[in-house]
């Protein structure tokens, strides 16, 4: 009964769905404003109806409902409560609907957020999001449906595949959803404003918040799978280049540019058609990210099942939500006109070497990740281009990006003086001296790569720490306390954002430079050294979990015969699923973690084990982590304090 | 000036460059298309590459053995009987995927890894958590010897007679349908 009535308000909010999506735009375009003020009224009715869908369906997870098939397939009574409510988005047609409930709740959010913005943008915004949010519904009603029913139900369900039996599941694809599909919002709003053939300074300002806020989910999703993938797979590495993880950098690296590119939009009104082209090919790839691994078109080690025939839908989708708009750029691209000029030396060209170097990184790992699809097509082999192919592509890139990001901020706009260059200039040619003499001072034997890595981290340092100093001097405030009270919240954001990537880099050049490693074959007694360290190995027992039985190794860790901790690295066997997993024991600490994984044998063979010391390894995450709150910062400092719109229109 | 005057060109200048990005977007769809509809209609499948190396003797390029890093791993050691020459990576997707296969065949042929452009302990790791079917694995560290062999990329094998001459090249990871109706003929052809 459930499962029907989820059902029947999904069919609901698709039929409003294609009222949002046409009705509104005729209004538009009779100024007729009694319809496109329906625009309003109809979203929210549609966001109601995905939301009870998506309410149903949890319902049916919840009270293990197996007569609806997709119960079955992914759940069983025996799993926890968390697992069972995550289990809701743990396979394809679940996972689509979570994705159409953040679509539809943007819509929502806008139609109470936008009250200060024209009538036209705001209702044309809205039927974008309308006609995005009716192509998804029919995707999903038409070949992805959620509830449709099993009969006879069976006595039990199959159960979740048993490595996405975890809080970072629970965590993980949400986030990276709201990333993804927060984008959505800066897509609507560029398509609308091409409709318009207007781009403004207010238009800029009206979108920042939700590219800022895409953003940030998008880091923070981005981040929570690395570090899932570190605990879980039990390989110890945060990023292996896989098609689904290139998939959620790419949008990443195309949003980190669009958000650099708004800000010209917003300040000067010049980039307007570049800025508008980077919203659309953002969500273009967000679609790609999410959609192109379940239409069996690439292989990837942790892609849902994949399903030519939905495939075809699927392209069908892309080629109408990226081609339409690509067409209209080109049609309307040309009647952006800019707002005005800069001089070589000042922020805007800044900005536009930061769009250059993020744009050429996305393409790099677009061609990465299809490359090995043309060449299918061409050749007919199936082939993956790895690491090999990044470090020397992608990592260059990044290598100049993070030369010049030291610099981005002190320049001023339009201008072509430099008034802080020579302070940041000196710093961090210093900083990264001192770091490069250090390094050779203190590690025996560093490679080439690491020392560069160690003097351009310090470079980025020590051009953020003179740009603060610099912005500081310059305030007329006296005492340290009221300096640093003048600075604006969106500035310190910024540097929270720009000193996480600092924190970032030392933890990804932390690890890969210094980073042991032992595989042995141990039995009970053996002591393994590892980077300083003494690993007892205590024994090996069986545990009872809750869905599942274990064979843990027990390991003392200890230094200078001082116990430090008991590592439980740990193999599960799934008894519903009849499938096993790798627990990891980590012992996480901020000067580097302590990471054992257990691996096969028997007691007369002895066991394997894989011991790892990582160091600096949890900055990544915690860099990251910086680089969203530094999001979240100049997002809320902009809405304390919104740039009067109805200025902006006055000449400058 | 300079930039007043760029403005204008690209106001009333060819609107080529706005029309770019849709060129490009349908040239990638149009790819993604063919490929789907290949897989649909079943004729998608990961198929033997041409290679200049059939029936020319199979390169012989020093590479270290992986056990010690001392020996060498020369294939004129296991002249006499056809081989399959795979080149694997841990960091490798598919490559996870042939292990079955692979453990399969080595139970009647030989089959000799090569690890291309990996870390020895990463190698090591993978063969650990996947199974190890290698008779002998070289360390390809620089990728020279994949260089040598003409490798796409990984996974890639090659069936290589009794007088070491290569007599099949198979771009792609190894399935059971493969062993079965690529591998194994080729094999036994060679006997």
């Amino acid at each position: 009964m459930i499962a029907e009535l989820g059902h029947f308000a999904l069919i609901l909010a698709f039929v409003t769905s294609l009222l949002v999506s046409v009705v509104p735009l005729v209004g538009v375009a009779r100024g007729n404003a009694a319809l496109m003020q329906l625009a309003v009224p109809a979203t929210l009715v549609m966001t109601g109806g995905v939301l009870i869908a998506f309410a149903a369906l949890v319902w049916a997870f919840v009270t293990s409902d197996f007569s609806v098939a997709l119960v079955t397939s992914h759940s069983h009574s025996a799993k926890p409560l968390i697992y069972k409510i995550s289990g809701t988005w743990g396979n394809h047609e679940g996972s689509l609907l979570l994705w159409i409930v953040i679509l539809v709740s943007f819509a929502a959010i806008l139609t109470f957020s936008g009250r200060a913005m024209p009538i036209v943008l705001k209702t044309r915004t809205l039927a974008i999001q309308g006609i995005v949010s009716a192509a998804f519904l029919a995707f999903s009603l038409f070949t992805s449906n959620p509830f449709a029913r099993l009969s006879p139900a069976p006595l039990d369900g199959n159960g979740l595949n048993p490595v996405l039996q975890d809080p970072g599941l629970a965590l993980h694809p949400p986030t990276l959803y709201i990333g993804y599909v927060g984008l959505s919002m800066a897509f609507s709003f560029a398509v609308a404003g091409l409709l318009d053939g207007r781009i403004d300074r207010a238009w800029a300002i009206y979108v920042r918040p939700w590219i800022t806020a895409a953003w940030c989910a998008l880091t923070i999703g981005i981040a929570l799978g690395s570090w899932w993938a570190y605990y879980e797979l039990g390989w110890g590495g945060w990023w292996f280049w896989d098609p689904v993880e290139n998939a959620s950098l790419m949008p990443w690296l195309a949003t980190t540019a669009l958000i650099h590119s708004v800000s010209v939009v917003a300040a000067r009104g010049i980039f307007k058609s570049w800025t508008v082209l980077l919203a659309i090919l953002a969500f273009s790839l967000s679609l790609v990210g999410t959609f192109i691994v379940r239409s069996g078109l690439l292989t990837s080690v942790h892609s849902f099942a994949s399903d030519p025939a939905r495939g075809v839908f699927i392209l069908g989708i892309l080629l109408f939500a990226i081609g339409i708009p690509l067409a209209l750029f080109a049609w309307r691209g040309p009647q952006l006109t800019n707002d005005g000029d800069y001089q070589p030396v000042s922020r805007e060209f800044g900005l536009l070497v930061n769009n250059f170097l993020l744009t050429a990184a996305t393409i790099v790992v677009l061609i990465g990740t299809f490359y090995p699809l043309g060449l299918e097509m061409v050749s007919g082999a199936r082939i993956t281009v790895g690491p090999p192919y990044f470090d020397a592509t992608f990592n260059p890139i990044m290598g100049v990006l993070v030369l010049a990001m030291a610099f981005g901020p002190v320049m001023a706009w339009r201008r072509g003086t430099l008034p802080g260059l020579r302070l940041v200039a000196s710093s961090a040619i210093v900083a990264a001296l001192a770091a490069v003499l250090a390094g050779l001072a203190l590690v025996t034997g560093i490679s080439l790569a690491g020392l560069a890595g160690i003097g351009m981290i310090a470079w980025l340092g020590g051009g953020i720490l003179a740009d603060m100093v610099h912005r500081m001097r310059r305030t007329h405030h006296v005492g340290f306390g009221a300096r640093l009270g003048a600075i604006q919240l969106p500035v310190w954001g910024m540097w929270c954002a720009h000193l996480g990537m600092v924190v970032f880099l030392l933890g990804a050049l932390g690890n890969g430079l210094f980073a042991s490693e032992a595989v042995v074959r141990a039995k009970p007694g053996d002591v393994i050294d590892l980077a300083g360290n003494e690993i007892t190995f205590a024994g090996i027992e069986a545990r009872q979990g809750p869905n599942y039985v274990t064979s843990t190794a027990m390991l003392d860790l200890r230094r200078d015969g001082q116990l430090l901790a008991r590592l439980e690295p740990e193999n599960r066997l799934y008894t519903a699923e009849r499938q096993t997993t790798t627990e990891a024991a980590i012992r996480p600490r901020l000067s580097g973690d302590d990471y054992a994984v257990l691996g096969d044998g028997d007691a007369q063979m002895g066991y394997t084990l894989r011991l790892y010391h990582k160091p600096l390894v949890s900055w990544i995450w915690a860099g990251a982590g910086l680089m969203a709150l530094g999001g979240f910062l100049a997002a809320i400092g902009r809405a304390r304090r919104p740039q009067r719109i109805a200025e902006l229109d006055a000449p400058t | 000036m300079t930039e007043q005057s760029t403005n204008e060109a690209r106001r009333t200048g060819p609107k080529l460059s706005f029309i770019l990005p849709l060129i490009g977007f349908l040239i990638l769809a149009g790819f993604a298309a063919a490929a789907l509809f290949a897989t649909l209609s079943g004729s998608r499948n990961p198929a033997q590459l041409p290679s200049v190396l059939i029936s020319k003797p199979a390169p012989a390029t020093p590479v270290p053995l992986l056990d010690n890093g001392l020996g060498t791993l020369d294939l004129a050691d296991f002249a006499g009987e056809p081989l399959l020459v795979n080149f694997f990576a841990s960091w490798c997707a598919p490559c996870r995927a042939e292990a079955p296969a692979l453990a399969l065949l080595a139970e009647g042929v030989t089959v000799i890894g090569i690890a291309y452009k990996d870390k020895p302990a990463d190698t090591s790791a993978f063969l650990t958590q996947f199974g190890n079917p290698f008779s002998a694995i070289g360390v390809d560290r620089d990728g020279r010897l994949g260089f040598a062999w003409g490798v796409y990329g990984v996974p890639e094998s090659y069936v290589i007679g009794s007088d070491g001459t290569v007599l099949l090249r198979h771009a792609g990871p190894i399935d059971r349908r493969v062993l079965d109706e690529v591998v194994m003929p080729a094999i036994k052809d060679a006997r």
